[in-house]
């Protein structure tokens, strides 16, 4: 039975100068799993998410979005496909409340333009109403239904966080990659993350994460990818992963034979 | 709740604007202020624009006097030496304004900051260089006169009421028009542009494009009001639109707002009474403080004077009311 | 074209050009140091002249020492502007600081204009009028100056650059001012310095200048942006190609107004700056993109 891949990459590489970032990567993400992509710092990670949302263009290789060819689609283009993402630095939009990151968020998902804007006709009252539900229905999704009027950068950073997940997911995505969702949460939220990934998953959204969290990635993922120096150095699942010598061999630096 | 008290303090706030406006140009009101006025309303229209552009997308203009000119210079050859009909002209001059922005929109927006605000720079020299030294055309220095005012049917726009009802038509038109634009999805975008550009694009908002229709909607604004100058004052000549003038538009935008609609109103209107008055005590002495606005406001309230006061009147709104209840 | 008529061209072409480096120099450093466009350079140049003018005809001072005294004056001014409308801004964006400087500059201007003078001035020749004989062309001997003395200046600023302390911590801040701040150097002071260095070389354009062609209070608007041109052209990195750039935005201006190329006309000749201005941007635009994305 073949399984079906919402993501691919074939021999994906990025030269960066005179640096390889990403070096002949070949990914197959099947859907409605969680898969995490781990390695050492500067292993490429975030370059490789990058290239899968069109960020930096291709050196070498194809990306394929549900057999898809993605190499030449802007990154704006790739978001209306059904790829979303969060990032490390979070990028919320601080000169918006939470409400209206989050209905930001909707943009691909609406469709009326300057002109109908301009003269406020009543498709714009139409679709604002909608945007603002589903803004909402995200918004409680992840537990920030209080803050609606806040402003995005008051939210403490694990709430900042969580604000910029159900941005990404209010794009409703068919792929989310979460770039470090853990970075900067407590124990408490870091558990109360795994618990919405996976509601995310049960929301038909394959999710892709980088982490460093060993325990949080282990607990999580279903598939497990490693990256070092831009290759990929070993694949499997979390079991499998932690006991491949390559892998233990990375994250030590040097090690016997 | 707290919402909606704050949108019907702004329409009432809209409304008491609208009544004001409307009783100027009576004699036992502000009467003598009428020609007064009717600058600052075409120049708001101007500056709105220019907020936008600069407010919502970051991007930097130090040329947008570039299509007050060609706006303004199209509509008067137009319907001067060709005898097209002045609306008509005035259409066209904003549909070739905008057009030119288009052109160059994708171009320059390739660019970023310094290299940007150069080139809008470079891009307002050439234009106003064009203005003078195209004589044929645009009559050189010396610019052109005899141009024809608007007019429906017989009822023709030559006195200083009727002009003024007229200009403040169309700037309230448009300053509606960029509210609508700010409180829908377009708004949330050129908004989600100034705070982080890699975000946005992660939500399907392609940047570029939106960058060059704001560029483009501020050029048509200006071009628009360089229609209604030439067709309030029937005479164009370069020096309206020399690099001091687009400098004397960010100052509006700044004093204005960078990020405000109607704030534009308070920008255009307080530096076109500053200029009046400081032209007529001390000479050329506008200039100078044209320089120290700009680097004081920069320094000290980058949000713009309007938008300072604003929070400060916000400020003591809620002392007041917490005053109020205390027991 | 006669060859002594090319020469011609081909000199004055050169002699504008040296002004222009001068300016991009003053640009190329204050941008290197401190990441900032001074959109006041230009005003540099009309200062060095016009307070010469000034200190030699209101208040009687000989010729050098004048030009030395405001070539001092004008970097004291541009200290004053560093400290008062930069340094006050800490982390203002570059949108602010730009139209900190744009207000820098119509503030100097218009306060030259209207505490000086208006009128277009000149100052004596340094070494007299007699035009100077060379292939069939005939040259002014100021000009010799000004290409004389750009020479000398980008020497001397090379050689500073390159072995003293001072000049040796302004590159390293320009090359990486977070790990130049770690081993103690203070970038507030090179920024100062920079904006120093700049405003003299400015004045010193100004002061050679003058004496060739009158000039007004007006006069740094197109000089501040064909110095900015210039420091385009040596991509602002480095003071020898912004001395580059400014020879060759000054040739090619005059060989294209003597070629009378279409519509080159001497009119046009400030527009071949701003189209050569357009063209290097969008010749750099790719470029820039690409950094953007990889920073």
């Amino acid at each position: 039975m073949s399984k079906s891949l919402i993501l691919e990459t074939r021999g994906l590489s990025k030269v960066f100068g005179g640096l390889v970032a990403v070096d002949s990567v070949d990914l197959a993400i099947e859907t409605g799993k969680i898969t995490a992509i781990i390695g050492p710092n500067g292993a490429g990670k975030t370059t490789l998410f990058n290239l899968i949302t069109g960020v930096y263009p291709v050196s070498q290789g194809e990306v394929l979005f549900k057999g898809k060819l993605l190499n030449k689609v802007p990154p704006h283009k790739r978001a209306k496909l059904g790829i979303a993402r969060t990032f490390q630095q979070v990028h919320l939009f601080g000169n918006m409340t939470v409400l209206e990151n989050m209905m930001t968020g909707q943009h691909p998902r609406s469709s009326y333009g300057f002109f109908e804007a301009a003269l406020r006709l009543p498709k714009v009252h139409r679709e604002e109403e909608n945007i603002t539900l589903k803004a909402m229905k995200y918004l409680n999704l992840v537990g920030l239904g209080t803050h609606v009027q806040q402003n995005a950068q008051s939210l403490p950073l694990g709430q900042q966080k969580l604000l910029a997940l159900a941005r990404a997911l209010a794009t409703e995505p068919q792929l989310i990659l979460l770039d470090e969702p853990g970075a900067g949460l407590n124990t408490l939220e870091k558990r109360e993350l795994s618990d919405l990934v996976r509601r995310i998953r049960e929301m038909g959204v394959t999710v892709i994460l980088v982490e460093h969290d060993m325990p949080l990635v282990m607990g999580l993922a279903e598939w497990v990818v490693v990256l070092d120096s831009g290759q990929k150095i070993s694949e499997g699942t979390a079991a499998q992963v932690q006991k491949d010598r390559k892998v233990i061999a990375a994250y030590l630096g040097e090690e016997e034979v | 709740m707290l919402t909606r008290l704050k949108s019907n303090w702004s329409y009432l706030a809209i409304a008491a604007l609208f009544v004001f406006l409307i009783l100027i140009p009576f004699d036992w009101f502000l009467g003598q202020y009428t020609t007064l006025m009717i600058f600052v309303g075409i120049y708001t229209i101007v500056t709105v624009g220019l907020c936008m552009l600069m407010g919502y997308t970051g991007q930097v203009s130090l040329g947008q006097a570039a299509f007050f000119g060609t706006g303004a210079y199209i509509s008067a050859i137009l319907s001067k030496t060709y005898g097209v009909n002045p609306w008509l002209a005035m259409f066209i001059a904003a549909a070739m304004t905008g057009a030119f922005a288009y052109i160059i929109g994708y171009p320059i927006f390739r660019l970023k900051g310094n290299y940007l605000a150069m080139a809008t720079l470079g891009l307002g020299l050439i234009m106003w260089i064009l203005f003078v030294q195209l004589r044929q055309f645009t009559g050189g220095p010396d610019g052109m006169s005899g141009i024809p005012y608007l007019s429906i049917g017989g009822f023709v726009f030559s006195t200083s009421l009727k002009r003024y009802f007229l200009v403040w038509f169309f700037c309230l038109a448009v300053l509606l028009i960029s509210q609508n634009i700010v409180r829908s999805r377009m708004g949330r975008a050129l908004r989600a542009i100034h705070g982080s550009e890699a975000a946005a694009e992660s939500l399907g908002i392609n940047v570029t494009q939106f960058k060059v229709k704001i560029l483009v909607l501020s050029a048509v604004y200006a071009s628009l009001a360089g229609s209604l100058l030439v067709y309030n004052i029937t005479v164009v000549n370069p020096q309206t639109f020399d690099f001091l003038a687009s400098v004397k538009l960010v100052v509006m935008a700044v004093i204005g707002g960078l990020a405000s609609i109607w704030g534009a109103i308070f920008g255009a209107g307080a530096t076109r009474i500053l200029s009046d008055e400081l032209l007529l005590r001390f000479g050329e002495w506008d200039v100078i403080v044209y320089g120290l606005i700009l680097v004081l406001v920069m320094i000290f309230m980058p949000e713009g004077l309007f938008v300072k006061l604003k929070e400060v009147f916000e400020r003591l709104r809620l002392r007041f009311r917490q005053k109020g209840a205390e027991p | 074209m006669s060859s002594a008529q090319f020469v011609q061209y081909l000199v004055s072409g050169i002699t504008s050009g040296s002004i222009y480096a001068l300016v991009g120099l003053g640009f190329t450093i204050i941008y290197a140091v401190t990441r900032i466009i001074n959109f006041a350079q230009g005003e540099f140049v009309m200062l060095g002249g016009l307070v010469s003018f000034i200190l030699i005809h209101s208040a009687g001072i000989p010729l050098v020492p004048a030009l030395i005294l405001s070539i001092i004056i004008t970097a004291a001014v541009g200290a004053i502007m560093y400290l008062f409308a930069i340094r006050l801004a800490k982390k203002a964006s570059v949108v602010s600081l730009i139209i900190i400087t744009i207000g820098a500059a119509i503030f100097i201007r218009g306060i030259v204009g209207q505490e000086l003078t208006k009128e277009f001035i000149r100052l004596p020749s340094f070494s007299g009028e007699e035009s100077i004989s060379f292939l069939g062309a005939y040259i002014a001997p100021q000009a010799l100056w000004i290409i004389g003395i750009m020479v000398v200046v980008t020497i001397i600023l090379h050689l500073f650059l390159t072995y003293t302390m001072v000049g040796k911590a302004l590159k390293a801040c320009a090359i990486n001012p977070i790990a130049s701040s770690l081993v103690g150097i203070n970038p507030k002071t090179m920024a100062l310095i920079a904006f120093v260095l700049a405003s003299a070389l400015g004045a010193i354009g100004g002061v050679v200048l003058a004496p060739l062609t009158p000039i007004s209070y007006n006069a740094g608007v197109m000089l501040g942006l064909k110095g900015f041109v210039a420091a385009a052209i040596g991509g602002f990195k480095s003071p020898v190609a912004a001395v580059f750039g400014g020879l060759l935005l000054g040739i090619v201006e005059s060989l294209a107004v003597a070629a009378n190329w279409g519509p080159f006309t001497s009119a046009y000749k400030d527009a071949i700056a701003l189209i050569v201005l357009l063209l290097i941007l969008l010749f750099r635009s790719g470029k820039l993109a690409e950094e953007e994305r990889a920073g």
